[in-house]
């Protein structure tokens, strides 16, 4: 199936709940959609259409935090990417998808630790990257983050 | 039928025949033997036996650490560990390291680098197991030196000292591995004790082709002398196929590739040897190239006929030595390293096999 | 130039210490043991196990989880050993000064002998910095 089928399918499956489809080039497509219903189109991607789920990205942005899930096609090298938008800052939720696929479990961990974001139903949201005496609510990834000024004559 | 003892002055062992017209004597030929030490008189059969076995002392000790023992085998060992190493270089089209690289490897351990014991280790055998190490290697490499210079200088049941000695190294490396109280190193340990388990049987089975041949001698020096006064044993088949497999069994003994699978570098970080510094490791590496120097001096022994320190004969056998630490280098340098479960399937399946025909062969008398 | 250097600075065994690094440095130093520089015919090997080492080579910015396992593999390495800081990650953080995951430049982990700067540097570099390194030892141990 060539990207184009993925995106007819992914449209006819869920016909208003596509905010924005895109085809970056031969190969990637970005669908954007309300974060609400991440894991109905997870389970879609996953399980009916056959794609693997890559990895998870966050950027924190001029909107919201934005989490990019890339489901991918390994034959043929397409990335399908479901951009989620979380418009509060302050308390950003969104639900887990490791019902869907428990390859999510540990890129989860990596975006609560260093974003801030909850993941609804993940039981297991330990840091994975950040040493152990790490500030709890100081997410480095964010924009408001400031690397503390040392003076590295001192010790 | 009559038949009589004869008897001459000097004693003599004869087997008489029933016909009385004849009787043979079979004796070994008596050389007068002079015990030059006190008073030069000639000695009788038993004093010439028990004159030629009390060396001083002194001289063992000479033969143990100095001359072929300790110093001898380990500073060729350490040239011939040189060889392999530049051999390697050459055959990747690298320039390799200058000759005297092993020995400033050794004496930087042995001198200059402090010896770490692990936290939970036994501290006893941590230490004790280098230098059962080296003294094993050191002793197997002097019986088999002196023997294969002077055929007649062994004692009875000397080749089955000499395996167990050669059982030694690979002991205490393993035990060491053991007592280091760390994962990795029992990990190499539990390999090098079933690659232990895996080369034995066929190292055995090769060192009896040698024994049958030479019409049941136990006595390394027996079995030269029978070589050297006729053809070399790996001349038949039963020798060939035997020297073959005793190769392939020091590959194992000596951890090359493809059995270093209990030393594997990259895979398990030097297996039991991995908790040893300074000067311990040191007489670890000193072992080894002890090894590696009598190994093909073993096997030569064995199955080419020694070397004869006679001038026309020296060269020959420096040349055969050559030959075999060659053979040990090319197999070393074309090959992968193997598992262990597939080593001890190559052991106990074709090499085994192939131990089993040769004694079989042997004792045919081929 | 006494015995204790001369043996020390000919033959050297290294073990390999990444923190952190991109692998950029780590490629470069299975570089120089390639036949083209041969960093072998100096003496340098690598070895598997830190306690049969000379040297640490010290790639990458070290992270903050790496910070207290750096210092025991420092204190494992028996002495007389030598530490070298490869590359900008090494020398001080590189690009990486101002990331929240870099806490410390190498320099004050664990006291480093000998900077080899570069992204990656390449292998001549090393081999110039590695008879630096020699220099060094044959002046140092002689105080």
């Amino acid at each position: 199936m060539t990207i184009d089928d993925y995106l007819k399918r992914i449209s006819d499956r869920f016909a208003t709940r596509v905010l924005k489809s895109r085809k970056n080039n031969g190969n990637r497509a970005y669908v954007d959609i309300y974060p609400k219903d991440i894991i109905e189109f997870a389970k879609f991607l996953f399980k009916d259409l056959g794609l693997r789920f890559n990895i998870a990205s966050a950027v924190d942005d001029f909107d919201g935090i934005e989490i990019l899930y890339h489901f991918s096609d390994d034959r043929l090298g397409t990335v399908i990417s479901i951009r989620a938008i979380l418009k509060e800052k302050n308390d950003p939720h969104i639900d887990t998808i490791t019902g869907v696929t428990s390859a999510a479990w540990w890129i989860e961990r990596e975006i609560h630790e260093l974003f801030g974001v909850e993941f609804d139903g993940n039981s297991d949201l330990r840091p994975l990257l950040l040493p152990d005496d790490w500030p709890k609510g100081v997410y480095p990834l964010r924009k408001n983050f400031v690397v503390p000024k040392r003076d590295s004559r001192k010790t | 039928m009559l038949s009589r003892r004869i008897t001459n002055g000097r004693g003599s062992r004869s087997c008489l025949v029933k016909d009385s017209s004849v009787t043979v004597t079979v004796e070994k030929p008596h050389v007068a033997v002079t015990d030059r030490r006190n008073g030069h008189r000639n000695l009788n059969r038993n004093q010439a036996e028990r004159h030629r076995m009390h060396m001083k002392p002194l001289e063992y000790i000479f033969l143990f650490l100095i001359y072929p023992g300790f110093l001898f085998s380990a500073t060729m060992g350490l040239l011939v560990g040189w060889v392999d190493r530049k051999v390697t270089a050459r055959l990747q089209w690298r320039v390799g390291p200058p000759w005297y690289q092993n020995f400033i490897d050794v004496a930087k351990l042995l001198l200059y680098k402090e010896t770490l014991i692990p936290k939970g280790a036994s501290r006893a055998v941590f230490l004790g197991m280098p230098a059962l190490c080296l003294s094993g290697a050191t002793l197997a490499s002097t019986i088999v030196l002196v023997v294969t210079g002077e055929p007649d200088k062994g004692f009875i049941g000397d080749i089955i000292v000499i395996a167990y000695l050669l059982m030694i190294p690979s002991l205490a490396l393993m035990l060491g591995g053991f007592s280091s109280a760390n994962p990795l190193a029992s990990l190499g340990a539990s390999r090098e004790m079933k690659l232990m388990l895996s080369y034995e049987l066929p190292f055995i089975l090769s060192l009896i082709v040698p024994v049958i041949k030479s019409g049941g001698a136990i006595r390394l020096g027996d079995i030269i002398i029978k070589q050297q006064n006729s053809a070399p044993f790996i001349t038949s088949a039963s020798g060939a196929i035997s020297f073959l497999v005793m190769l392939l069994c020091f590959q194992a003994k000596l951890g090359h590739i493809p059995f270093d699978m209990a030393e594997a570098e990259t895979e398990i970080i030097s297996g039991p040897a991995i908790d040893y510094s300074g000067r311990a490791l040191g007489m670890f590496k000193l072992a080894k190239a002890v090894l590696v120097f009598a190994a093909p001096v073993f096997i030569m022994s064995l199955f080419l006929g020694g070397i004869r320190f006679n001038s026309d004969y020296i060269l020959t056998g420096v040349l055969e030595y050559i030959m075999i630490l060659v053979l040990m280098i090319v197999i070393k340098n074309t090959n992968p390293r193997i598992r262990i479960d597939q080593a001890m399937r190559f052991f106990w399946g074709p090499v085994s096999g192939l131990s089993l025909i040769s004694v079989i062969l042997a004792y045919l008398g081929h | 130039m006494g015995l204790k250097e001369k043996i020390l600075t000919k033959s050297i065994y290294a073990f390999h210490l990444s923190s952190g690094s991109c692998n950029n440095c780590d490629i470069e130093i299975l570089d120089c043991l390639t036949p083209r520089y041969d960093i072998e015919r100096f003496g340098i090997v690598l070895v598997g196990s830190v306690k049969h080492a000379d040297v640490l080579f010290c790639t990458g910015s070290a992270n903050r989880l790496c910070i207290p396992r750096i210092k025991k593999l420092y204190e494992m390495m028996p002495k007389p050993g030598f530490v070298v800081a490869w590359g900008a990650c090494g020398s001080s953080r590189g690009m990486f000064k101002d990331s929240y995951n870099t806490g410390l430049p190498l320099d004050e982990i664990i006291p480093v002998d000998l900077y080899i700067p570069g992204c990656p540097p390449k292998p001549e570099a090393v081999i110039a910095g590695l008879i630096k390194l020699t220099d060094k030892i044959n002046g140092k141990i002689r105080r």
